[in-house]
């Protein structure tokens, strides 16, 4: 028998290089879990959430290291950036993020790590079945999204890098 | 040593244009002498990643078969899909230009970026964009280009290009790439490791995304009904290129179109597993331009975002128009068959490609976009058929370059290439060499008349030195001997040839097809074959000998080919109404019957009998195991392996066509049952590839191919002698030529050990 949907997400994901964890849903939860990630950052940004209920995260804003200010080079030198992830496939271990909501596309991008926050209920098997018409309710599926898997990462230089043009580090929050 | 070093070596740059033979040979001597470690280590690395990720998808094969479904039919419907793909695009806000040729597609992109004001554009990696000289034509109207996929950022320094379609500087080494960089940006940085080496790139390179004025991306897929775009990749540049500049420019051949989103899945997860190995790359973007959100850049008031999708015909309409060929357009570009290609292990796409494609798939796009004469790197391709079961969409590429050898053949003569290829007059342009190695039925015929005296010039050195000359057969090769008597004489002689009536042991009627290689060649394998199958109480006859078409096949005469395939399914046919199996010895020839026949017997009663032939042919050790398990015989007390005077110790090399047909895992099989010590070879061929090793031209490049072969034979041994056991005749030869040893059949190893007596009481 397979195992559940979470656990082999779990598993993908970090064999691609991903970190994870999955909280209770609560947004002191969250936000402690972000603080925990985050720890020495002095730079970090929140997209705007749209998909999960409520603002997940309007405990974590108040912390004093979240920027607002959205210039070029402020968005460049972020050293975490935090989304939300509309589906989780658990056989790629990859997260679907919207890229065109918001700053969520910039934010999952130009920051040093990327932390994405999932519900549970949202893990699906495989990267087909997120274009079936069903597949995530009513809601349908997001017009511009990608599927991301593990941090940016590259053979070219020789021996695999883990951290080229894109975040260095991916943490993802699976809300139980 | 950095290739720019010596004179003697030319550069990757001076051999782009293979047009004319010279140029593939120094880029062969380049290649193995400056690329092959890097090249060998990464795709090799590739290769077995590639193996591990596919094994691990559950319905891998029902995925390819979607797959394949869904290019035969959006390649079908392809005038369809355009139309409605243009009205998608524009509906999305966005611009649409079909572009005839490589020059107008670079013009258009130049003139949009013009009218854009544009200065620097970050470019995601795009082979198209290779294809149509993009950066070339931009840089005439004074528009810097970066390249920001590393690879391709390695090479626009290096000024070279790609050998490799997914990883394009897949031929340098870390140490060549810190020795280029340092030379380049004259830096002091170490930049020593492959850590230090991106973060180097990054910084250099993060300021330009946040600079630039357009991104310019390729795109793997495009929906038709909503102009979505695939964008595969994982450095996160080919995003920054899509998301940070307000103008976007997506650049992709005509074939990338599906009919829907819908259409994505099965290639999301065939095209990662089969390129890099992995489940998904880091990112896979999936986005209907123009976006929405504002670009980052601006500053200010944001300027609105403009998209133009460029598609790229330049060849593929036509291309579409080719019976043969046609289903090169299917291709994904994940690279499978670069990385489970021997020769492309060893030289890498600088030697086994053009200027932009490369590999077993390249010369057929190589000639669709460039023209016929650019594809002559295509004879690197030796059909082993290793890419064949490694590719997601089931292309045939062997089969793509068999008739690509026949045209090339025509071009040099001067003759338009006849798109038919079974058509005699198809045959026409061989070369001496060609043929000569195509009739090696012939030259057996005659040369086992006479052993004494051919086997004797075989050895003659002027005798060589003249064929070397007159037919390109490498004087350092040694030449299989011819027997006499063959085959089928010898089963004469020793009564072998009649049915043979038992009561007890198999049911199984069958007949050993003596093919060409076996019957003029090396004989033991069939007369142990007979043997054991005889023990077994199999009713086995021989047939006559008749060219199976492997040898004109694999030198393109494909006309001749197909006639040589009729005569032989007419021998054939009696056999399987009389409710015969047909047993072959060579793999070679059994994959004719299995794979090749279906180009050559397309109708006719010939065609109609493929079917049957193809149940109902077997590999001699595969059969041999297959009436072991239907009596349920036990392989260790037929076969004892301590019987054998060489001891239990072996290296077992398969066939790559065996491997192919997945008859390699019996043999191995059926020898550890029979208590056999097996280490098998873990490549994909030995790099003798029939004829492919003999020629002169060819020579080094075999045996540099076969030295992994030759380490994995030495290690297995450092705990002492191994008997080498290999199932193709000219895998045999090329062993023998590396190591110094006679190399056994399976069935001549298994015959020494035969204790007939326990045969013949088992009821």
């Amino acid at each position: 028998m397979l195992a559940p949907l979470f656990e082999r997400f779990s598993r993908a994901a970090i064999d691609a290089g991903a970190t994870v964890e999955q909280i209770p849903r609560s947004s002191t939860a969250l936000a402690s879990a972000i603080r925990r990630v985050t720890g020495e950052a002095r730079r970090i940004a929140f997209a705007n959430a749209i998909d999960l209920p409520s603002d997940p995260f309007e405990e974590c804003r108040r912390a004093p290291n979240v920027v607002t200010a959205r210039s070029r080079i402020e968005l460049s030198s972020l050293d975490a950036g935090i989304t939300e992830a509309f589906a989780g496939i658990a056989r790629t271990g990859s997260v679907c993020v919207s890229v065109d909501h918001g700053e969520a596309g910039t934010i999952s991008l130009l920051a040093r790590m990327h932390i994405a926050v999932l519900a549970s209920e949202t893990i699906i098997e495989r990267p087909a079945d997120l274009f079936r018409p069903d597949c995530l309710g009513a809601k349908g599926l997001h017009r511009n999204f990608v599927f991301i898997t593990g941090p940016s990462a590259t053979a070219d230089m020789g021996p695999l890098v883990r951290g080229v043009h894109g975040p260095h580090r991916l943490h993802l929050i699976v809300l139980a | 040593m950095p290739a720019n070093i010596s004179p003697s070596i030319p550069s990757p740059r001076s051999v782009a244009d293979k047009s004319d033979k010279s140029a593939l040979l120094a880029a062969i001597r380049m290649a193995l002498q400056v690329e092959s470690s890097a090249v060998r280590h990464n795709t090799q690395s590739f290769n077995r990643g590639r193996y591990a990720a596919t094994s691990a998808i559950p319905d891998y094969e029902t995925l390819k078969d979607k797959a394949r479904a869904i290019k035969e039919d959006s390649l079908a419907r392809l005038p369809e899909l355009l139309a409605a793909l243009e009205a998608s695009v524009s509906r999305n806000g966005g611009h649409f230009h079909l572009a005839p040729t490589a020059a107008d597609a670079s013009r258009y992109v130049a003139e949009v970026c013009r009218e854009a004001g544009v200065r620097l554009v970050v470019k995601g990696k795009s082979m198209t964009s290779e294809e149509i000289g993009l950066n070339r034509a931009l840089d005439a109207l004074g528009i810097q280009v970066v390249e920001t996929d590393l690879a391709e950022f390695i090479l626009q320094v290096a000024d070279e290009q790609p050998s490799h379609i997914i990883a394009p500087a897949i031929h340098y080494s870390r140490e060549r790439i810190t020795a280029l960089f340092k030379r380049s940006f004259r830096t002091d940085l170490p930049l020593a490791t492959g850590e230090e080496l991106t973060a180097f790139a990054r910084g250099r390179l993060r300021e330009k995304f946040l600079q630039a004025d357009a991104g310019i991306t390729g795109a793997n897929f495009i929906a038709a009904d909503s102009g979505t775009l695939v964008l595969v990749e994982s450095e996160a540049n080919i995003r920054m290129a899509s998301l940070l500049p307000p103008l976007h420019i997506a650049i992709a051949g005509v074939e990338k179109i599906v009919p829907s989103r819908k259409d994505f899945g099965p290639f999301l997860e065939l095209l990662a597993a089969s390129a890099t190995g992995q489940p998904m790359t880091s990112y896979t973007s999936v986005i209907s331009p123009p976006l929405k959100a504002a670009p980052v850049l601006a500053e200010g008031d944001a300027p609105p975002r403009q998209f133009h999708l460029v598609l790229v015909d330049n060849g593929r309409l036509n291309l579409g128009q080719d019976e043969c060929l046609r289903e090169a357009l299917y291709c994904i570009r994940c690279g499978a068959c670069l990385n489970s290609c021997s020769n492309f292990q060893t030289v890498g796409g600088h030697a086994f490609g053009g200027e932009t494609y490369s590999g077993g798939i390249g010369g057929t796009w190589e000639s669709a976009t460039r023209g016929l004469q650019n594809a002559r790197f295509s004879e690197l391709c030796t059909g082993c058929s290793r890419c064949v079961p490694q590719c997601p969409v089931r292309i045939d590429i062997p089969w793509l370059n068999t008739v690509l050898r026949q045209r090339l053949g025509q071009l040099d003569v001067g003759k338009r290439p006849a798109p038919n290829p079974l058509a005699p007059s198809a045959d026409s342009g061989a070369s001496l060499s060609r043929l000569f190695f195509a009739r090696y039925d012939l030259l057996a015929k005659w040369g086992s008349r006479f052993p004494k005296f051919s086997n004797w010039i075989g050895q003659f050195a002027p005798a060589r030195v003249l064929l070397e000359r007159l037919f390109d057969v490498d004087r350092r090769r040694h030449l299989p001997l011819f027997a006499s008597p063959t085959l089928v004489e010898a089963s004469r002689q020793l009564r072998l040839d009649q049915p043979q009536a038992r009561k007890d042991g198999s049911s199984r009627k069958s007949v050993l097809f003596a093919d060409v290689f076996t019957n003029y060649g090396s004989i033991s394998r069939g007369l142990a074959a007979l043997r054991v199958l005889r023990a077994l109480g199999v009713d086995v006859v021989v047939s006559n000998v008749v060219a199976d078409g492997r040898a004109t096949l694999s030198q393109g005469l494909i006309a001749a080919a197909a006639r040589q395939a009729e005569r032989t399914v007419a021998l054939l046919r009696p056999y399987l109404k009389d409710g015969r199996d047909i047993i072959v010895v060579e793999p070679s020839v059994l994959a004719m019957f299995h794979h090749d026949y279906r180009h050559l017997l397309k109708s006719g009663p010939a065609g109609e009998l493929l079917q049957t032939l193809r149940e109902r042919s077997f590999e001699a050790t595969e059969y041999v195991g297959m009436v072991l398990q239907e009596n349920q015989i036990n392989a260790a007390e037929v076969f004892p392996a301590l019987r054998h005077p060489l001891g239990t110790k072996l290296f077992y090399h398969s066939h790559c066509q065996q491997k192919t047909m997945g008859c390699a895992a019996p043999t191995e099989l059926l020898l550890r049952a029979a208590g056999f010590d097996v280490v098998t070879s873990q490549v994909e061929c030995c790099g003798m590839a029939g004829s492919f090793g003999y020629k002169k031209d060819f020579y080094e490049l075999s045996l540099a191919v076969a030295e992994d072969l030759f380490a994995q034979v030495r290690k297995a041994e450092s705990g002492g002698r191994r008997i080498l056991v290999a199932s193709g005749t000219s895998c045999q030869e090329q062993l023998q030529a590396g190591l110094g040893r006679p190399v056994l059949h399976p069935l001549e190893l298994l015959g020494e050990t035969l204790r007939q007596a326990v045969v013949a009481s088992v009821p």
